[in-house]
């Protein structure tokens, strides 16, 4: 099923290519994150904390749902991309395959993933791609509470106890390298965003303004030189995928979210 | 800590009280407000610790004493 619109007839094949996989991508990413923020809704430290999960994955699996959508302007079978794909095909960023395990790690990332895909989607506020530029507003300003969640909760974590201290050093530290590399390196597919106008940022630009937005916590927890300090190891990173070949996200995970369990009830 | 919520529908109308929260501090009870009330269209939202309410008189206290 063949259908080009007008909205990608002014990308040249190099551009399209890079615009697809950007935004599944990002597409994948937020719903593995909607996943992660679900899996707290039940067992967060206040009944208010699991009502704000409820509420952040809500708003993932919803930004996800209508950046699928865009790729119907790719000639793809979003169907099958929903719900017809292997782990291994996902193209989620690495921090998210697997669920943090308590509850330090959920709100680093709140903050590490969850800010990197707000820092990627700015970067498309004025995009040459009219259907991507169009919608990012309405994106970013549902982000900005997911973005005061982490960060009140991050504080808390920072101030509370040595213990709780502790606890997010670990879970921002496993998860570090992995946010940093997502925003991939500065490669000829990020070249080619830029060249196009689709995005105003890549790789090395993007993990510039990332490590910008989150200093201000990285010194509330003692952590200015975290990232600072890790140099993106590219080595087995698939530049497409914006993920590291050979690790994928949990099958249960994934037959979850593929609603495997749920078939014969899929509705056109 | 206790935080009572208040929004209107629309700019002049009088806030309305649409219930409370627990929250350790100011900057996670304006999260959690939004989360838990946010299901209607708000004009705008408030959130208030409980404590910094001053009581004026109230009929039931005390044989209505109105101090």
């Amino acid at each position: 099923m063949a259908r080009t619109t007008t909205a990608t007839v002014a990308l040249d094949d190099a551009a399209r290519s890079a615009t697809h996989d950007l935004i599944l991508a990002l597409a994948d990413s937020k719903r593995l994150l909607g996943m992660r923020y679900a899996e707290w809704i039940l067992g967060a430290p206040e009944l208010e904390a699991g009502i704000a999960c409820a509420s952040m994955a809500q708003d993932e699996w919803g930004h996800a749902r209508l950046l699928y959508a865009l790729l119907k302007e790719f000639d793809v079978d979003v169907e099958r991309v929903e719900h017809g794909r292997e782990p291994d095909e996902y193209c989620n960023m690495a921090a998210l395959d697997a669920s943090p395990d308590d509850w330090a790690g959920l709100i680093a990332v709140n903050v590490l993933c969850d800010g990197a895909l707000s820092v990627q989607l700015e970067a498309l506020r004025t995009s040459s791609y009219v259907p991507l530029r169009q919608r990012v507003g309405k994106l970013l300003e549902e982000e900005s509470f997911h973005a005061a969640h982490g960060a009140a909760w991050w504080r808390r974590f920072a101030s509370a106890s040595d213990a709780s201290r502790a606890a997010l050093h670990d879970a921002v530290q496993a998860r570090a390298a992995d946010v940093l590399a997502w925003f991939g390196p500065d490669g000829p597919i990020a070249r080619t965003v830029l060249d196009s106008s689709v995005a105003d940022g890549a790789g090395s630009t993007l993990r510039e303004r990332f490590v910008e937005r989150i200093a201000p916590l990285l010194a509330a927890a003692d952590l200015g030189d975290v990232f600072t300090n890790i140099e993106p190891d590219f080595a087995g990173f698939e530049e497409t995928r914006r993920r590291p070949a050979g690790r994928a996200p949990d099958e249960a995970t994934i037959r979850r979210i593929r609603g495997d369990r749920n078939r014969e009830f899929l509705l056109d | 800590m206790i935080f009572e919520v208040f929004a209107r529908k629309a700019r002049g109308e009088p806030l309305r009280h649409i219930g409370n929260l627990n929250a350790p501090d100011a900057e996670l009870a304006r999260v959690y407000a939004f989360n838990t009330y946010d299901e209607e269209r708000w004009f705008d939202m408030w959130v208030t610790p409980r404590e910094h309410f001053i009581e004026v008189f109230n009929a039931e206290r005390e044989n209505g004493d109105r101090r």
